[in-house]
């Protein structure tokens, strides 16, 4: 028997309506010293919870009154991060894979395998004191306040977990960081990790992006276009600036939420998929909801565990570190020699209020990198970078310039790079086209090897 | 049908758990008769299902497979095969010989 000793107190409810599986389980788990407590049905189970705080749920699937998925519901309402088994007699894919993605942790089939139950026990076993876990998360994630500790925290926690995770936060707090961390920490890790703005791809074409089109869908569309969802499939899709997606395409979105299954545009067909989601927003998603500009449906399914990442001024602790950070990652780039900052410097950073927030950050610390002559940054300095560089807002002309550009992308992949079938959606002719894509630095042909159409969609 | 002992190897930690086990199994053929005589399809198929899921946990692979020709055989509505099947299960109960091991 390998155990240790983290798991020596940990405890587990057993959820079932057949006495000789609680048993087994029971016998099986007790055997390996974790405490179990019993129960037969999914309304006991709920009255049990408060009382005996589990550390992990295991329950039947299929059972009369409250069912396992209900049972998991009403749980995850009370704490997202509790982990639960599910057990089923009927080995049904589509429903494995909608019970992972609505937070469980295991799916198992009857009759159950002993080893493969205790390895997936052993496996789900909150992990709150492995620090190794941490440290791999966190090791792309530069902090030191208690308030992204604790975010950290939570994201390590669920990042093994298929939960959809809501990740809210102001422009340039980092939310794409954490949500590539939890892919990296994450069992998806060796599939893609696809980021994609909401915002910043046109209503028209968000839609043939995510899910696909047929040939012949619409005007322009002469090839057949695999969609996110589908090009991420085993991976994570992070959908960006969720609060700008039209409601047409939250119904939309909120249908593959439920069915684990996509339509592209113009397909009679539906393609099953197997994709993490992560969604993020700077937006106030309830006030949307209030107001009628979001599903509340959506939001709640998006929304199983929140992380809320503060603003940069209200985390001081790691304005200091990052700073040290971008500038040793500056003068690596740009193999200069090493550089620091005055002490001085350093506390003038960290008493500016930063509307920008981390990405802000960045951009004084890389003026303040390219600007100095000495290996010590002086204070002066930075208070010129800090003045030069006020908040980083966009002109009007480079927001128009950002969102050409990302139309333009948009416009080409789903296309494979047609420049006239991309023209004829742009509502432009050829030449004229040709001369935007001259602009912009794009070229065709890279949109025409399938291979190179994901990238980054900005 | 073959009278001969079927020797199960299962786990000394269910000792204790075994009697009871295969008294409720032998319950469960009572009920699947009962259930056969009034061609209640719905209870059959439940009582076949929970036999499936059951039985190879314990270490009754062939009560499994059972379970779930008789969950097959009522959801078909096929009272002949189900009748078959019952019948192989209480043949099994009446064979089985359990070493702990």
């Amino acid at each position: 028997m390998s155990i240790n000793n983290s798991e020596s107190s940990v405890k587990i409810l057993i959820v079932d309506d057949d006495v000789d599986v609680l048993n087994l389980l029971e016998t099986w788990l007790e055997n390996d010293i974790y405490k179990v407590k019993t129960c037969l049905s999914g309304l006991e189970a709920v009255s049990q919870i408060g009382i005996y705080a589990p550390d992990i749920v295991i329950t039947d699937l299929y059972m009369d009154g409250m069912d396992g998925m209900a049972l998991l519901n009403q749980l995850h309402e009370e704490n997202p991060l509790l982990p639960v088994i599910m057990l089923s007699g009927k080995a049904q894919i589509p429903e494995a894979i909608k019970a992972m993605h609505l937070g469980t942790s295991a799916f198992l089939t009857k009759p159950i395998n002993k080893a493969e139950f205790m390895e997936t026990v052993r496996r789900v076993t909150p992990k709150l004191t492995d620090k190794s876990i941490l440290n791999e998360f966190t090791k792309n994630i530069i902090y030191r306040s208690k308030e992204m500790s604790d975010i950290i925290e939570m994201a390590s926690l669920v990042a093994d977990n298929d939960v959809s995770v809501f990740i809210s936060g102001a422009t340039g707090s980092g939310k794409e960081v954490i949500a590539k961390a939890i892919h990296e920490a994450s069992s998806r890790r060796d599939h893609r990790f696809i980021a994609v703005n909401c915002g910043a791809i046109p209503e028209q074409l968000l839609e043939s992006e995510l899910f696909g089109h047929e040939k012949g869908a619409f005007t322009g569309a002469n090839v057949k276009h695999e969609g996110l969802f589908q090009a991420a499939n085993k991976g994570t899709i992070l959908l960006d600036e969720i609060g700008d997606m039209p409601l047409a395409l939250q119904v939309k979105l909120l249908r593959v939420l439920q069915d684990f299954e996509v339509r592209p545009v113009g397909s009679t067909k539906t393609y099953p998929i197997d994709v993490r989601l992560i969604s993020a927003t700077h937006k106030n998603l309830e006030k949307a909801v209030e107001k009628g500009e979001f599903r509340e449906d959506l939001y709640y399914r998006l929304k199983v565990v929140p992380l809320d990442i503060p603003n940069l001024a209200s985390r001081v602790d790691d304005i200091a570190p990052l700073a040290e950070h971008f500038l040793a990652k500056f003068s690596k780039n740009n193999k200069q020699q090493a550089k620091k900052f005055s002490p001085d410097a350093i506390n003038y950073l960290s008493s500016m209020p930063w509307p920008g927030n981390v990405r802000q950050l960045m951009n004084v610390i890389d003026l303040c990198a390219t600007l100095s002559k000495n290996k010590t940054i002086p204070l002066s300095l930075v208070k010129k970078a800090v003045h030069d560089d006020p908040i980083h807002m966009q002109t009007l002309r480079e927001a128009k310039q950002a969102f050409e550009k990302g139309y333009l992308l948009s416009v080409m992949r789903i296309t494979h790079g047609h420049v006239a079938n991309a023209a004829k959606i742009a509502g432009r002719n050829r030449t004229e086209f040709y001369k935007l894509l001259n602009q912009y630095n794009i070229e065709p042909a890279a949109f025409r090897d399938k291979k190179n159409v994901e990238k980054e969609v900005h | 049908m073959s009278d001969e002992k079927i020797i199960i190897q299962v786990d000394p930690d269910l000792e204790d758990l075994i009697p009871g086990f295969l008294e409720n199994r032998k319950l469960d053929v009572e009920k699947l008769r009962a259930e056969l005589e009034s061609n209640n399809f719905i209870n059959l198929q439940s009582i076949g299902h929970s036999i499936k899921g059951v039985g190879g946990g314990y270490g009754f692979d062939l009560m499994s497979e059972l379970g779930a020709a008789i969950e097959s055989a009522a959801k078909e509505q096929n009272s002949e095969l189900a009748r078959e099947k019952v019948d192989q299960l209480y043949n099994y109960l009446q064979r089985v010989v359990v070493e702990y091991a």
